[in-house]
């Protein structure tokens, strides 16, 4: 299977342009052209149709390894929760996702196209509703400043793979061929400044929502308290700065731009995992 | 040696105890076989109760220099100034502020200069046992002593896709009409805010 997607890439590489016989001048090609074409159009590369076929496959797949906990009511809920954050972003128009994946574990994902994430060893230490909005805001952070999709195009291979995705809504092959293996991208580290990014949007979706802001500060206050080498947040304190380096951020973000502002937290709202 | 390890042992294994304990108070037979043992336990148990008890204030730590003010706003008179590492115990909260009792006096903190638990350390850490002990930590460490593995990323990279499960999480979405009636059954009402810029 490896082989065959390799080769698709190769064939494709080959049909595209006539000139370029090695696959790293195309590469290069395929750079600068989506750089050119951002300058030009002001817009990704990549369409919203890719974008959420990309998404989809990889939240497929995070699903394979971790499925839904088995709670109707607890998914709505957190798809209500997520949506109306989502709502405040300035691309509510996805067809935004959340769901509660059965895992002990202390994390939450997002994939492009807004496919979000969040483990039950992560949701049972919520306290309100407003932390659980600022959990669910940081992910939409990553998602609309597109932090996954980012690095995908930085391997370079997106662009080339523009024609086929776009046809394949499913789970694919040739889509699978683009973001590595299995659901691995959701586990790569961004890079710190981007995680320091999704906390400042975090604060201020969850303050546009009418949550209180200090909903995610609560919940990193909450992490710090595990040991680094607690299993259960063994992947998070990998893939992320220490929460105590992110509220230290945060905090000096923050300032006191939101003395007097005030939300709410619902604590009472909060649906509670049986 | 490691003090701190080994009192942190110590208190897990209390820990342990305590759950055995209690699957033992659900079997009466095993309750009057291991009578003396149980007792012994539930010694223990009531030790530990009182240990989580002192520490019912939950207890915090400066990430950095900031005032102690005498009201929870910029402008409130300061009270003293904290020192990043100074201890304190967490009265309450109140938005972004909380009511701090420290070896410096009584008042309000930005919530963000405080990290709730002792200063940072490595595993073992005899407050994190001591604070889930008395229920305030959560869940997170008694259900890694099961031996559930959690997501790591072999886990991740050999995941297969779940077209199923997928749809099934789909079927879930909410619509943007949906989402605004959840929020205003909450009384939640959407507000202009800015983006933060990054700090210096």
């Amino acid at each position: 299977m490896k082989h065959k997607t390799l080769w698709i890439l190769v064939l494709a590489l080959c049909s595209t342009t006539a000139w370029a016989a090695n696959p790293f001048e195309q590469q290069l090609l395929n750079t600068i052209k989506q750089g050119v074409q951002e300058k030009v159009t002001g817009k990704p590369a990549t369409s919203v149709e890719e974008e959420t076929a990309i998404g989809r496959q990889i939240a497929g797949n995070l699903l394979g390894a971790a499925p839904l906990v088995k709670d109707a009511k607890l998914q709505k809920y957190v798809n209500n929760v997520g949506r109306w954050v989502a709502n405040q972003s300035e691309r509510p128009d996805l067809e935004w996702h959340f769901g509660v994946i059965d895992s002990n574990d202390v994390n939450a994902f997002a994939a492009p196209g807004g496919y979000i994430f969040i483990t039950r060893g992560l949701y049972r230490l919520l306290q309100s509703e407003a932390e659980l909005a600022g959990v669910l805001a940081h992910e939409v952070g990553h998602v609309i400043r597109q932090h996954h999709l980012k690095i995908l195009q930085q391997s370079k291979l997106l662009d080339l793979g523009s024609q086929v995705v776009a046809k394949n809504v499913g789970g694919s092959d040739k889509v699978q061929g683009l973001i590595g293996s299995g659901a691995e991208i959701v586990s790569r580290s961004l890079d710190k400044e981007a995680e320091f990014e999704a906390d400042r949007i975090a604060v201020v979706l969850a303050t546009r929502a009418g949550y209180d802001a200090f909903g995610l500060p609560a919940v990193l206050q909450q992490i710090g308290h595990f040991a680094r080498d607690d299993g259960d947040v063994a992947l998070l304190f990998k893939t992320h700065p220490h929460p105590d380096d992110r509220l230290g951020k945060l905090g000096a973000a923050m300032d006191d731009r939101f003395d007097g502002v005030k939300g709410k937290t619902l604590e009472k709202r909060l649906y509670r995992i049986k | 040696m490691n003090l701190e390890k080994i009192v942190g042992d110590f208190v897990g294994a209390n820990l342990f105890a305590r759950g055995s304990l209690l699957v033992r108070m659900n079997s009466h037979l095993r309750l009057q076989l291991d009578g003396m043992k149980a007792m012994r336990l539930g010694l223990m148990f009531c030790a530990l109760l009182l240990s989580g008890a002192l520490h019912a204030a939950e207890s915090g730590t400066a990430l950095k220099a900031d005032d102690l003010k005498v009201e929870p706003f910029r402008d409130a008179k300061t009270v003293a100034k904290l020192a990043a590492g100074d201890k304190v115990d967490i009265l309450k909260k109140d938005g972004g502020w909380l009511q701090v009792k420290s070896a410096k006096g009584k008042g309000w903190v930005r919530m963000l200069s405080i990290r709730k638990g002792d200063a940072r350390k490595g595993s073992g850490s005899a407050s994190g046992v001591l604070a889930l002990a008395s229920g305030r930590a959560g869940t997170g460490k008694v259900v890694a002593t099961t031996g559930i593995r959690g997501l790591n990323e072999e886990e991740l990279k050999a995941a297969k896709f779940n077209e199923e499960e997928l749809k099934l999480a789909e079927s879930y979405a909410s619509s943007k009409p949906e989402a605004s009636k959840f929020a205003a059954s909450g009384k939640l009402a959407a507000r202009p805010f800015d983006y933060l810029p990054a700090p210096k």
